[in-house]
C-alpha cells in the first residue's frame, strides 16, 4: 500500500501535479529516503526547465511521524537578493521544502534592503521581541551582537553527536574565514558565505600576442597579472578606451562599484592593506591600541587613497554610482579588462545566457590575488619600509554573510538545524559553484588539490570552465591563506565606522575632497564614534580583538 | 444692594436649574463628540511631542534609553559639520526645486486656462506624476538617469550633446534630484494654480482687453495680483513638504556620491536607524520642526497680509 502512495506521489511530481515543497512533505509522511526523494526531484520537469546551474542534493532525512522540531518556526532575516533565485536569499528558499520535511518545523524568510537589514535586527533583539530566530549576518555585526550579548554561542548544538542535527566540518573552513566565525572564543556565524575580494582579469586579452608586443612597448616591461597596483594602473591605462568585447565601443581598464552606502568602503579596505599592513606591521590599520586614535589617514592610507583615485579614472564615470550588481553586469559584458571583488564574480562568469545569466566571459576570467606594493608605511613606527618582493596582503573583507542565532529565539535548536543543514558539505561544494545564490566558496572542499579535495571535473560538472576554476580557486586560496591578512574590526561601532568610512571615501574618489581631507575627515567622524560609545570600552574591545 | 441681591437671588436661580440639566446634558454631548478628537490629539500629537522631548535628552544606544545628557543632543546640532553641510544641501534643494515648480506650475496653469483641441487629456497627462509614490519615482529615475546608455542621456546624445554623469558626480546627482522632484511635484502647482485661475472673475479681464491693455499687463497687473495669496499658500505647502524630501533621495543616491545629496530627514533616518542614536536623532527632528515652523509663520504672515484678514 505505502509503495504504491509512494509511486504515486512520485508520479504526481514528475508529471507537474504538485511542487517540489508538497512532495517533499508527502515523502515524509510516506517515509521515501533522502537519497530517493533527492532523485525524483532530480528527475522532475521543473528542475530540468530551471536549469540555473547545480541544484544541491538532499540531505536530510524526511521525520514521518518523528519530527524533532514539529510545530515550530524559524523565522530567517536576510537581504533582499531578489527571491527564489535571490543572492543570499535563494538557497533558504530553495532548502525550505527539505527543512521542513525533515524537522516538522515551518521556515518563515524574511527578506529586506541591505540598509534595512541591522536597524531591523538590532531593533527586534534590542526589545528582546525575538521576532527573528536567525540573521544572515554581516560578519562586522559580531562586535556589537556579542558585545550586546544578542547571539547564543553554538558550540554545544556543534559538539553534540547524538545525530540531533546535520553534521559538518568546521575545520574544513580555512583560517581566514574561519577566524570571522568566532568570538572571544565562541561559535557564532555557522560558515555559509566566505567573503574575500581577488582580482579578476580577463585572461584572452592578456594572452593577445598584440596586446602583449603594445603593452611592452607601451610601458617596458611584459604584460603580465599584475602582482602591485602600479602594475595594476598600466594595465588599466593601457586596456582603457580599447574595445574589449568586439562591439565597436570602446571600454574600459578597469570596472568598480562605488555607490555610496553600498559596501563600496570594501573595495579601499583591500586595496589599502598592503600600503598599511606588511611584515612589520601585521595588525594596526584601524586604530591606536593604547589610546584608540583612529590611524585611518596615516601616510599609507593616503598614499593608497590617491592610488585608488588614480586608477578610477580609467573606468566609466557611473561606477560610482553604481551598485554591485551593475558593476559585475559591466565586467560580464566584456567592458572591462580588470576588476577586484569577491567571489560572486568568478561564478557569475560562468553563468552564461543558456544558463539563464548574462556572462559573455566564460573561460576568459583569470583571477589572482589582489595586487601588492613594493613597500609600506608602518603606522607604528612611522616610517616607509620597502619590500624586496611586492607586499601581499590576504582579506576577508566583505560580510561573509552567514547565519547567526539569536538570543531570543524560540526554536534555537530549529534554527541551528537550518543552518547546519545548509553548511554540510555536499550543499556548500554546490553552492559555491553558483554565482546567483551569492555563496561564496573558503573551505577545503571548494578547493583543487592539492589545496583541497574537489576537482576540475567537479567544477565542470558544475558548469565551469576548467581554466576559470583553476585560476579561480587557486587566487582565493592564497588569498585566503596568505600570511598577511587585512585586520578585519569587529569592535561595537564597526558599522557606524565603517558607514563613516564609506561616505569620506566616496567623496574623495568623486573629487570633493582631497584624499588628505577625506580621511582626515574620516578621523574626525571616528572620534565623534568612539567618544559618544565610549572610548575605554572601544579601547578594551579593539585591544581584546587584536589579541593584546 | 445686598437685600435686592438676597431677594432677586432664587428668582435668577429658579430658571437657571432647568436649563442647567439641558446644559449637562448638552455638555455631555458636546464632550462625547470632542473626545475622539482629543483622545487622537493626545494619542498621536502630544504623547510623542512629549516622548520625542525626553528622547532627545537622554543617551540611546541600540534603541535602548542610557544616561540622561540634558541638553547635550542639542549642544551637537550645533557643533556637527556633518549636519551642517545636510542643511546647506537641502535648502539648495527646496530653494531650487521649489522656484522651477512655481514656475512652471502657474506657467502651466495659465497655457491650460483657454478653449484648446484635447485640454481635457492634456491635463490628465500632466497630472499622473502627482499620482506616483516617491520611492518608485526614485527607483524610476535610476533608470531615467542610467549614465551608460540611460533614456536621459541617450536622447541628450541623439541631439549631439555628451554623456551626463548624473549619479556620479557630485553636481549632478543634486540636479537630478531636483529634477525628479520637479517632475513629481510640478502638477501639484499647475493643478492648484488652474483652479484658482478658472476661479478668477473673467471681467476684469475683459474690461482691461477692451482698455487696450496687452496680454502681460492684464497678467502682471491683473492676474497675478489676484492669485496671489493663493500662489503663496502653495509656496508654502511645497516649501514645508520640500524640507521633508526623503523617499527619492534615498532611492536614487542614497545621500551620494559622498554626501552630495544627503538632506537632513535622510541624516536623521540614518542616525536613529543605523545607529540606533534616537536621542540625537529626537533633536534633530525638532531643529527641523524648528525651521518648518520658521517658514511656515514667514508665510503664513504674508498669506494672512494678502487676505486682509487681522493679524
Amino acid at each position: 500500500m505505502a509503495d504504491r502512495k509512494q509511486l504515486e506521489l512520485a508520479r504526481a511530481l514528475l508529471a507537474g501535479r504538485i511542487d517540489r515543497r508538497d512532495f517533499l512533505k508527502q515523502a515524509s509522511v510516506l517515509g521515501i529516503s533522502a537519497a530517493a526523494a533527492d532523485l525524483f526531484l532530480r528527475a522532475a520537469p521543473g528542475a530540468r526547465a530551471q536549469d540555473s546551474g547545480p541544484v544541491p542534493p538532499v540531505v536530510a532525512e524526511p521525520c514521518g511521524d518523528d519530527c524533532p522540531f514539529a510545530g515550530q518556526t524559524v523565522t530567517v532575516l536576510v537581504n533582499t537578493g531578489g527571491g527564489e533565485k535571490g543572492s543570499i536569499e535563494g538557497p533558504f528558499h530553495e532548502v525550505r521544502a527539505e527543512f521542513e520535511a525533515a524537522t516538522g518545523a515551518t521556515l518563515n524568510i524574511a527578506a529586506v534592503p541591505f540598509e534595512e537589514h541591522f536597524p531591523k535586527l538590532i531593533e527586534d533583539m534590542a526589545s528582546g521581541t525575538g521576532q527573528y530566530d536567525t540573521s544572515v549576518a554581516g560578519a562586522w555585526w559580531l562586535g556589537d551582537l556579542v558585545a550586546a550579548d544578542f547571539l547564543l554561542a553554538y558550540d554545544e548544538y556543534y559538539n553534540d553527536t547524538s545525530g540531533k542535527f546535520p553534521e559538518w566540518d568546521y575545520d574544513a573552513v580555512l583560517t581566514g574565514p574561519r577566524s570571522l566565525l568566532e568570538y572571544g572564543g565562541s561559535k557564532y556565524m555557522v560558515p555559509n558565505d566566505h567573503d574575500g575580494q581577488v582580482l579578476y582579469y580577463r585572461s584572452d586579452l592578456f594572452a593577445d600576442s598584440e596586446h602583449q608586443a603594445a603593452f611592452a612597448e607601451a610601458y617596458n616591461y611584459d604584460l603580465a597579472v599584475p602582482t602591485t597596483w602600479d602594475q595594476f594602473a598600466d594595465i588599466a591605462e593601457y586596456f582603457n578606451g580599447k574595445d574589449l568585447n568586439g562591439d565597436g565601443e570602446p571600454d574600459s581598464g578597469v570596472v568598480l562599484h562605488l555607490k555610496v552606502g553600498q559596501q563600496g568602503m570594501f573595495h579601499f579596505m583591500s586595496f589599502s592593506a598592503p600600503f598599511v599592513i606588511g611584515p612589520e606591521n601585521p595588525k594596526l590599520y584601524w586604530f591606536n591600541p593604547d589610546d584608540m586614535t583612529p590611524l585611518v589617514n596615516s601616510a599609507g592610507h593616503v598614499a593608497a587613497l590617491n592610488k585608488l583615485i588614480e586608477i578610477t579614472k580609467f573606468g566609466p564615470e557611473a561606477m560610482f554610482g553604481w551598485n554591485l550588481p551593475e558593476g559585475w553586469s559591466y565586467f560580464l559584458a566584456g567592458r572591462a579588462a580588470m576588476t577586484f571583488t569577491w567571489g560572486d564574480l568568478g561564478a557569475l562568469a560562468q553563468e552564461t545566457a543558456e544558463r539563464g545569466g548574462q556572462s559573455t566571459v566564460q573561460g576568459m576570467t583569470g583571477a589572482g590575488p589582489i595586487p601588492g606594493t613594493n613597500g609600506y608605511f608602518n603606522v607604528a613606527t612611522n616610517a616607509m619600509v620597502e619590500t624586496a618582493e611586492p607586499n601581499m596582503v590576504g582579506n576577508t573583507t566583505g560580510g561573509s554573510w552567514a547565519g547567526v542565532i539569536s538570543k531570543f529565539s524560540k526554536a534555537p535548536e530549529a534554527t541551528y538545524f537550518l543552518l547546519a543543514l545548509m553548511a554540510t558539505k555536499p550543499k556548500s561544494v554546490v553552492y559555491g559553484y553558483r554565482g546567483w545564490d551569492g555563496v561564496d566558496p573558503g573551505r577545503t572542499f571548494h578547493f583543487l588539490p592539492p589545496n583541497g579535495d574537489n576537482s576540475i571535473e567537479g567544477y565542470e560538472g558544475g558548469g565551469w570552465a576548467a581554466a576559470d576554476a583553476e585560476a579561480y580557486t587557486t587566487a582565493y586560496f592564497e588569498n585566503f591563506g596568505a600570511e598577511l591578512q587585512f585586520p578585519y574590526l569587529r569592535i561595537p561601532g564597526t558599522f557606524e565606522y565603517w558607514q563613516a568610512f564609506d561616505v569620506r571615501l566616496s567623496e574623495a574618489v568623486t573629487g570633493q575632497s582631497s584624499a588628505e581631507d577625506a580621511l582626515n575627515a574620516a578621523v574626525a567622524d571616528f572620534e565623534g564614534i568612539t567618544d559618544r560609545l565610549g572610548r575605554e570600552t572601544q579601547l578594551e574591545q579593539y585591544r581584546t580583538s587584536l589579541g593584546l | 444692594m445686598r437685600g435686592e441681591a438676597t431677594v432677586e437671588a432664587p428668582v435668577r436661580a429658579a430658571p437657571r436649574s432647568e436649563p442647567s440639566a439641558r446644559w449637562r446634558a448638552r455638555d455631555r454631548a458636546k464632550w462625547f463628540f470632542l473626545l475622539p478628537g482629543v483622545v487622537w490629539i493626545l494619542l498621536f500629537t502630544i504623547f510623542p511631542l512629549l516622548y520625542a522631548i525626553r528622547m532627545s535628552l537622554h543617551a540611546y544606544r541600540f534603541g535602548i534609553e542610557g544616561a540622561f545628557v540634558g541638553l547635550g543632543n542639542f549642544q551637537r546640532l550645533l557643533t556637527d559639520a556633518v549636519l551642517h553641510e545636510d542643511l546647506v544641501t537641502t535648502f539648495q534643494f527646496v530653494i531650487s526645486s521649489v522656484a522651477v515648480e512655481m514656475v512652471v506650475g502657474v506657467s502651466l496653469a495659465l497655457l491650460f486656462n483657454r478653449e484648446m483641441r484635447g485640454r481635457g487629456l492634456l491635463r490628465t497627462l500632466a497630472t499622473l506624476p502627482l499620482f506616483a509614490t516617491p520611492v518608485a519615482i526614485g527607483y524610476l529615475g535610476i533608470t531615467l538617469f542610467y549614465e551608460e546608455g540611460g533614456p536621459v542621456n541617450a536622447f541628450i546624445q541623439t541631439l549631439g550633446g555628451s554623456q551626463v554623469p548624473w549619479l556620479s558626480n557630485p553636481f549632478w546627482a543634486k540636479v537630478a534630484i531636483i529634477l525628479l522632484d520637479i517632475w513629481q511635484w510640478t502638477p501639484f502647482v499647475f493643478l492648484v494654480s488652474l483652479a484658482g485661475l478658472q476661479g478668477l472673475s473673467q471681467d476684469l479681464t475683459e474690461a482691461s482687453e477692451v482698455d487696450g491693455a496687452a496680454w502681460w499687463q492684464s497678467l502682471v497687473f491683473i492676474i497675478l495680483p489676484l492669485m496671489a495669496p493663493l500662489l503663496w499658500l502653495i509656496l508654502l505647502l511645497r516649501a514645508i513638504e520640500a524640507f521633508k524630501v526623503f523617499d527619492t533621495v534615498v532611492t536614487l543616491t542614497a545621500g551620494g556620491p559622498g554626501r552630495a545629496t544627503e538632506v537632513i530627514s535622510r541624516y536623521t533616518y540614518i542616525t536613529m536607524r543605523k545607529f540606533s542614536d534616537y536621542g540625537y536623532a529626537a533633536a534633530q527632528g525638532f531643529l527641523l520642526l524648528l525651521i518648518v515652523a520658521i517658514l511656515f509663520t514667514l508665510l503664513w504672515s504674508r498669506i494672512k497680509h494678502n487676505y486682509g484678514a487681522p493679524r
